[in-house]
């Protein structure tokens, strides 16, 4: 084949450029040609083109059942925010790092009411008698997992000062962490080191200043494996504080060498590594070969033992080699997803549940005969309608929130939108909790139309009567939506009018935050097992743009809640956490409204499967039954 | 035609600047403080307050303009609030498995509408006719929702023909996007034969028509001839202003059917309230409507001689 020499132009003869009109009109023909020639072809053979291209789409299409191995696969119910310890605040993202990352301490898996155990500390804290000071050891021998971000790739041993790092990167202004509050006002130093960071060059100039290598007097690494901690004041919750995902121990390597990008990767400790993350779609985990200092509880109530829970008992972990997690934004292919056979684990999606769930709670037989189980637990966490303390009205006139608590019915929002599956709630500390009190009532906490109407008149305001409409503030979501339009019919039944506001998630932030709010839908859920998380919500000083966005003010309240924080859980912690709520029940701050019970369904293959109101994600304890589940599915 | 599209081109920048005026004021007014979502609900006032303004948020209105601009001038879409990643690579990533799904389903969906459009033109009024209009109609009417819960309760877990959902890159992607193109294309086809059945019909009517036919053509060579390449132009209109859509992808079928491109990342921008990604879409969107436009005009320039591009 000849070539064309280089630098050779086209030429084209003067008159018969190719834009002139004849020229043009010749390609035109052209062009036309050719498509009424094709189109006549493929008319001819219309039908067979319909059915040739349907027939093309399903070839190979049907998902061939091949040998899964060990592998959980469980769904996320939205894209993942974060992998960075200090960003992520959300379940998903803690799921996830909760595979790679480790903290100081963990929960114990089958402790119940929750306790935590060492992880990265070889021991429990040595806590100072003045609850002050905590000296804790850790493990030794741990390495963080191979990465390219240590020289060589290799990951290196974990020592005390990754643990100071991680926290103290975790304070640094800069890096816009969620969880700054876990440590605020509580360790000696670590505010001010706060403060120092805010003169820090912007990221990414310096991801490692010198200004974390200067010695804070109550966060030092003693030694390689000693860590001190020197708190203000003694906190009962800071050991479950240090089991939290914010608390991670990280490699400042990677931190450095990922820099803004370190949010998308995951670098640490614990028995899983991640290998895909394909935004939008998935995440793979696979089973991190340095780890090895994790095992199996040996302890458990005589029901988990029955349940065949202990049968593992002392083994090392994790039993699954592989974790996907696969992205469901729909609830629709998630649910048929999981009954295929694709998932391990599910959650019922509301639409769905009439159809798994007899009224009796149990599960029909359709999905029994699959080998599907119910597995219900409580959440820790409470679901309310908060006023505004500062409305002029709603906060001067204490009856009226009493009648309107008495005329909301919260048996009928559990029945209607949370298909049954919840507690009525009588105060903010859920079960489970040190301090909830199943036989506690409120004298204003339950559906009572006429004493509700009596009440409304003693305030003032008979049937309504110079009431002006109130406002209901609550999100986006046909939901939410419907339960804001319910509670505007409860309150209807007294003559109070309400109009239902619907915003997006920032604006709903931006009205409560700067208290341009009435009445608002909420809900909490634990940060850690402790009441204080709870009882906080309402302490004076967190007035918003706190977490106090009821901006409730009583200073009895506040001077017991400072008492209730610093005292480890007693018979004394208990008789201050019970006037706390006799306070809170009187005052009406809030109309709570219920706990939710979780739901969940899985697969019999899946062993070890106990749910936990605080890890999200044990996975390292799970055991798939390989045999049962090719059973099931073939292949 | 250089010349042409060359002033369309700049035409096209005051739009775009006038929708980024627009799209920064309306999301400024209903985006809220982003602080708010960036700290989470433990955040205290003192907090807040520093990083509104580390941010610029305290900044006017029109000084946080001068910067988003200069931003996008160096195609910086800046970090979704949502996923903290950054949207320029969140569109790159979105910008495959969006065309992979819409592309062919576009094509397949539009070669198909224009034969079934001639045939029925062809059987006009007769048995075959009625029925297509009438699957059309139905076609028409029927939101993309339901063929979507449909197909996908039938067809890929009832009969287990399709994967229920998911995503691979390359031929790998093949079975995940075999259905969710059947979807898109029947959904398509409704609208698209109603419309150039009428086109065609309209033009089939016309005495030139007759006169092809007096001497001696057949239906189908008057059709082929002189009926298609004559009512090309309301053909390409609808074609072009399809071409959005292919980037933006089906906004519902990928957020079903798990596949990670443009529509899937829009739905969730949607239901979050990220109007970072939202921002960034509205723009992206308006710019390929403007580039469809020109498009557009080119090819009519290309397939009808009448017509000048001056």
């Amino acid at each position: 084949m000849s070539q064309a020499p280089r630098n050779t132009r086209v030429s084209v003869p003067r008159g018969r450029s190719l834009w002139t009109r004849e020229a043009r009109a010749s390609r035109e023909t052209a062009v036309s040609s050719l498509l009424t020639a094709l189109c006549a072809a493929l008319a001819d053979y219309a039908p067979v083109a319909v059915l040739g291209t349907t027939l093309l789409l399903c070839i190979g299409c049907t998902p061939s059942r091949k040998h899964l191995g060990n592998v959980f696969r469980a769904p996320l119910g939205s894209n993942l925010k974060t992998l960075d310890p200090a960003q992520a605040s959300d379940q998903y993202s803690n799921q996830c790092q909760f595979q790679v990352y480790e903290t100081l301490f963990e929960y114990k898996y089958l402790s119940r009411p929750y306790d935590i155990q060492p992880c990265l500390a070889a021991r429990p804290p040595e806590i100072s008698p003045d609850g002050k000071t905590y000296v804790i050891h850790m493990r030794p021998g741990v390495e963080f997992q191979d990465d390219v971000c240590f020289p060589g790739g290799k990951g290196r041993l974990v020592t005390a000062r990754d643990f100071v790092y991680s926290i103290k990167r975790m304070c640094d202004v800069r890096v816009k962490t969620f969880g700054w509050w876990i440590f605020d006002g509580k360790v000696v130093g670590l505010d001010e080191f706060r403060k120092k960071s805010e003169a820090l060059p912007p990221y990414p100039e310096q991801w490692h200043p010198a200004l974390y290598d200067e010695d804070l007097p109550g966060l030092r690494a003693l030694d390689d494996s000693t860590v001190q901690i020197m708190l203000i004041q003694p906190y009962p919750y800071f050991k479950d504080i240090l089991a939290m995902p914010y608390a991670a121990i990280i490699p400042h390597e990677a931190v450095e060498y990922y820099g803004e990008e370190f949010l998308n990767h995951a670098v640490g400790t614990g028995p899983y590594k991640l290998t895909e993350w394909r935004h939008g779609l998935r995440l793979v985990f696979d089973r991190n070969p340095k780890y090895h200092h994790g095992f199996y509880p040996t302890e458990g109530a005589a029901s988990d033992s029955a349940a065949g829970l202990l049968a593992d008992a002392g083994k090392p972990l994790p039993f699954i080699d592989r974790i996907v997690f696969t992205i469901f934004e729909e609830t629709q292919p998630m649910w048929l997803n999981f009954l295929r056979g694709n998932l391990d684990r599910s959650t019922i999606p509301k639409d769905n549940y009439g159809d798994a769930v007899l009224p009796s709670k149990s599960l029909r037989s359709e999905y029994e005969s699959k080998g599907i189980e119910l597995v219900q637990a409580k959440d820790l966490d409470v679901f309310y309608v908060c006023f505004n303390l500062e409305d002029p009205i709603l906060g001067k006139h204490k009856m009226l929130r009493q009648a309107m608590s008495l005329a909301y019915d919260a048996k009928q929002v559990i029945e209607l939108f949370a298909n049954g599956r919840g507690i009525t709630a009588q105060s903010p500390i859920p079960p489970g909790l040190f301090g909830y009190d199943s036989t506690f009532a409120g004298p204003y906490g339950h559906y009572d139309l006429e004493a509700a109407k009596a009440l409304l008149s003693k305030a003032g305001f008979p049937g309504g009567q110079g009431l002006p409409e109130f406002e209901f503030l609550t999100m986006t979501g046909s939901d939410l939506r419907q339960q804001g339009e319910h509670f505007a019919q409860c309150m209807a039944r007294i003559g109070i009018k309400i109009k239902v506001s619907i915003f997006t998630w920032p604006e709903y932030l931006d009205r409560l935050k700067r208290k341009q709010t009435q009445i608002m839908r909420a809900a909490w859920s634990a940060d850690y097992p402790d009441p204080e998380n709870f009882l906080q919500l309402l302490y004076g000083p967190n007035a918003s743009p706190g977490e106090n966005n009821a901006n409730y003010r009583n200073p009895e309240y506040d001077s017991l809640y400072r008492v209730m924080a610093v005292i480890p859980d007693s018979p004394e912690r208990l008789k201050v956490v019970r006037r706390m709520q006799e306070l809170l029940a009187e005052d009406c701050p809030w109309i709570y409204s219920y706990h939710r019970i979780n739901e969940t369904l899985r697969y019999q293959w899946l062993k070890n499967h106990v749910p936990h109101a605080v890890l999200d994600a044990p996975i390292k304890y799970y055991r798939i039954d390989a045999e049962a589940r090719r059973g099931y599915l073939g292949g | 035609m250089i010349a042409y599209v060359t002033r369309r081109l700049l035409h096209a920048i005051p739009v775009l600047l006038g929708i980024s005026i627009l799209v920064f004021m309306l999301f400024h007014v209903v985006g809220g403080n982003p602080v708010y979502r960036m700290l989470g609900k433990n955040a205290d006032a003192e907090e807040i307050a520093r990083m509104t303004h580390q941010l610029g948020l305290d900044r006017p209105v029109w000084a946080q303009y001068l910067h988003y601009l200069a931003s996008l001038a160096h195609g910086d879409f800046g970090r979704s609030w949502e996923t903290k990643q950054r949207i320029s690579t969140m569109l790159a990533e979105g910008f495959w498995p969006s065309l992979s799904l819409a592309v062919p389903s576009f094509m397949i969906a539009s070669v198909l509408a224009v034969l079934i459009s001639m045939l029925a033109v062809l059987y006009r009024y007769r048995k075959a006719d009625r029925i297509l209009v009438v699957l059309s109609v139905l076609g028409m009417s029927l939101s993309i929702l339901a063929f979507i819960i449909g197909a996908q309760f039938l067809l890929a877990y009832r009969y287990d023909l399709f994967p229920i959902s998911g995503y691979e890159n390359g031929f790998r992607g093949l079975p995940y996007l075999a259905l969710p193109m059947l979807i898109w294309v029947a959904n398509q086809l409704g609208g698209d034969v109603r419309y150039y059945r009428s086109v065609l019909l309209e033009e089939i009517n016309r005495e030139y028509v007759v006169t092809a036919r007096a001497r001696g053509l057949s239906k189908g060579q008057a059709m082929y001839r002189h009926v298609l390449p004559n009512a090309l132009i309301p053909i390409i209109t609808r074609l072009v202003m399809g071409i959005p859509l292919l980037f933006t992808g089906s906004l519902l079928l990928e957020n079903f059917f798990g596949i990670p491109g443009l529509g899937n990342m829009s739905v969730n921008a949607l239901n979050a309230s990220d109007f970072p990604v939202i921002e960034a879409m509205t723009l992206f969107g308006s710019a390929l409507y403007i580039a469809a436009n020109i498009i557009g005009d080119v090819l009519y320039a290309v397939f009808d001689p009448r017509v000048k591009l001056s």
